[in-house]
């Protein structure tokens, strides 16, 4: 018989809702004071922040408006306006916070942007594109669109890598120059990563208590934590942040507890894909009675996670690397080469029992080839893994009994394995 | 005597199935769940009860399955339909590596590896095309009872193809086939052929692995098994009563628990 199953909640992780929110208040008010505002899809905000701008990050804010329960409502203002419920949800949710504002429709005012003086498209997917472009054509928002290619091979890497990094040095820092009327703060820039260099080398001390049997926190604990490493980049709380987080894992790890009593995990998960931002608390209530515990994924790992890498001395060629550096190489893991690679070193250093792959149904820049990874894993690790189909947002693209079914299956595979 | 009692709660029926100590089917029991699970539950394990000359006390242990598996109160356990269609096909079929299983609302393909252990499945999501329910709403645009839509596939003498998968797509297709003069047994064939085209779909993603068993209860349709026959190009193994292999599988989970137990 299974022991009752409890989250041991730790307590560091309740410091990062003021963070968030003084960062979305700051944003909101940022008109107000005078201040020029920038949006950014990609990993573009770096270049809105070194020149002093306040700036909106695509999937920062959808996890925001998941937070503070938001999505749904502005969804609807979406769908109302005409968007297809098809699309992109992150498109959709920025497209209803437009409309509700142009057409005086009361939404939760938390969700309330300011139209941005400048839009950075980072393109990762086709999606994107038709986000920047609706911006622009709905809302008059000038968008600065930047290529950001998948990599499938590594030896397209150094050529891909040059085209990026041009990209950056020859379109979007002359553009915030223009933008800002003022020359582009390298040094400003250089501060910001000497900051995320230590809070990402904070967050990987962190992540080895992952390692642990039985864990001592879950990918839902660092879910919430991941501001630090992205959009709050450079703000020196997110060392406090991490210090503090450290402290408490080692505590738990000297004291002996794990991330859920009674005695820890019956199953060690891998997430792939977006985050559930909106359901986080569903897809846990799924997991903790049956034992599971997520320990690690592909998206939750692209936020640099070789900090080593990170050289403040050249701050433009060094974001170009981190994401298309040989070392780094973050943007191959979103190749099924690269994610076979990425998932099985995974599988290896933390000790996982089965992987979830959760399909986005308005996002399918992660879900390719997702049948064919389990496969290729499954024969080379003997781990079963299952497909979850949800969203990031959207409730109408999530089916409880069918998620309550596939996960409860996997953990049958698993237990069969063990047998 | 000890008996076990595998329930299988279905988005449309509900099935029981009674095991006696040495596995063999005592009695079992299919009716419509309606919109009260855990009474359909209470129903049908009586039901069986009753064929089986037996009574409540001499249940022995009850796992549950199915949609509605959570509703199933008399149930000491509960386990996937995916893993009890895999044991149940097993136990029928022992050379059986692939299930196709499509039920009320849901259809499903399930590898099966060693020692009848589920090694991959594929299930559809929020959509029930080329499930049951599907099937019904064909049967009602076509006029015709479901028992009779197997019939009607044998009888097709012309193609006619039917591309939406969508329930409420394809029901306005079948209109449309009937306005432009097609007959009811070419439609129904076509719906067929559809289905199996879906399925062709989820078989890809779970590797093809003879032998291979169907059940659920559009495995009563003749035309639907041939029509998933032609595209596999390969014979489906069909139980006798391909509707209760879920139960069937919880009830002999069921009893292994209780060997355990005891043991």
């Amino acid at each position: 018989m299974d022991p009752k199953y409890k989250v041991n909640r730790l307590q560091t992780t309740n410091e990062i809702r003021p963070l968030v929110d003084k960062h979305w208040a700051d944003l909101r008010t940022a008109k107000e004071r005078g201040e020029l505002v920038a949006w950014a899809s990609g990993p573009s905000f770096i270049f809105a922040y070194a020149m002093g701008m306040k700036c909106h990050f695509m999937a920062g804010y959808a996890a925001y408006c998941g937070g503070i329960g938001a999505g749904e409502e502005v969804l609807k203002v979406a769908e109302m306006a005409g968007d297809l419920p098809e699309t992109c949800s992150y498109h959709r949710l920025h497209m209803g916070m437009g409309e509700a504002v142009a057409r005086g429709i009361p939404i939760n005012p938390q969700a309330i942007l300011p139209m941005p003086d400048l839009m950075v498209a980072g393109r990762l997917c086709p999606e994107m594109s038709h986000y920047a472009e609706g911006l622009h054509r709905r809302f008059g928002v000038r968008v600065l669109p930047i290529d950001l290619p998948a990599v499938v091979d590594m030896e397209d890497m150094p050529r891909i890598r040059e085209f990026v990094y041009r990209q950056f040095k020859e379109v979007v820092i002359p553009t915030f120059e223009e933008v800002c009327g003022k020359p582009f703060d390298y040094d400003r820039m250089s501060e910001i990563l000497s900051v995320l260099k230590k809070v990402a080398t904070l967050r990987n001390q962190c992540w080895e208590f992952f390692k642990d049997k039985p864990s001592r926190w879950t990918l839902w604990d660092y879910g919430v934590s991941i501001a630090p490493v992205f959009y709050l980049m450079g703000n020196p709380a997110g060392v406090t942040y991490y210090e503090k987080l450290l402290k408490e894992l080692q505590e738990r790890r000297e004291k002996g507890i794990p991330a859920i009593a009674p005695d820890g995990e019956k199953y060690r998960l891998y997430w792939d894909g977006w985050l559930p931002w909106a359901f986080l608390g569903k897809f846990m209530r799924k997991f903790i009675p049956h034992g599971a515990v997520v320990l690690c994924g592909r998206y939750p790992w692209e936020f640099f996670p070789h900090p080593e890498l990170i050289d403040p001395e050249h701050p433009v060629e060094t974001w170009a690397d981190l994401y298309y550096g040989m070392e780094s190489h973050l943007v191959y893991t979103f190749s099924p080469k690269g994610t076979v690679d990425l998932i099985g070193k995974l599988i290896d250093d933390y000790s996982l029992d089965g992987l979830i792959m959760f399909s986005s149904k308005t996002c399918r820049v992660m879900n390719l080839a997702q049948p064919e990874v389990i496969d290729v894993l499954d024969k080379k690790y003997g781990i079963p893994g299952v497909i979850v189909e949800g969203d990031m947002i959207d409730s109408a693209m999530i089916s409880d009994a069918q998620i309550e079914t596939r996960l409860q299956a996997l953990y049958e595979m698993i237990d069969s394995r063990r047998r | 005597m000890a008996v076990v009692v595998g329930v299988d709660v279905g988005s449309l029926c509900t099935k029981t199935v009674i095991l006696d100590g040495d596995g063999k089917i005592l009695s079992y029991d299919i009716m419509r769940s309606g919109h009260y699970y855990k009474g359909a539950a209470k129903e049908s394990i009586e039901n069986a009860l009753k064929s089986a000359g037996l009574k409540k006390g001499d249940i022995s242990y009850t796992l549950g399955t199915g949609y509605g598996r959570g509703a199933v109160a008399e149930a000491d356990a509960e386990v996937t339909e995916i893993t009890c269609h895999a044991r149940g096909a097993a136990r029928l079929f022992p050379e059986v590596h692939t299930v196709i299983d499509i039920g009320g609302q849901d259809s499903k393909v399930i590898g099966i590896g060693e020692n009848s252990r589920v090694v991959n499945f594929v299930m559809n999501d929020k959509c029930a095309a080329g499930t049951g329910r599907f099937l019904e709403v064909m049967a009602l645009a076509l006029s015709v009872d479901i028992s009779e839509m197997g019939d009607l596939f044998f009888a097709s003498k012309e193609k006619v193809d039917v591309s939406s998968m969508c329930t409420v797509f394809a029901e306005s297709e079948v209109i449309s086939l009937f306005a432009r003069g097609h007959k009811k047994a070419d439609i129904a064939a076509g719906i067929a052929h559809a289905i199996a085209r879906r399925i062709m779909g989820m078989v890809g993603q779970v590797g093809l692995r003879e032998k291979v068993v169907m059940s659920g209860g559009v495995a009563k349709n003749a035309g639907v098994v041939r029509a998933i026959e032609e595209r596999i190009e390969t014979s489906l193994l069909v139980p006798y009563e391909p509707q209760i292999v879920g139960a069937f599988g919880a009830a002999i989970i069921a009893s292994e628990r209780m060997s355990t137990t005891i043991g």
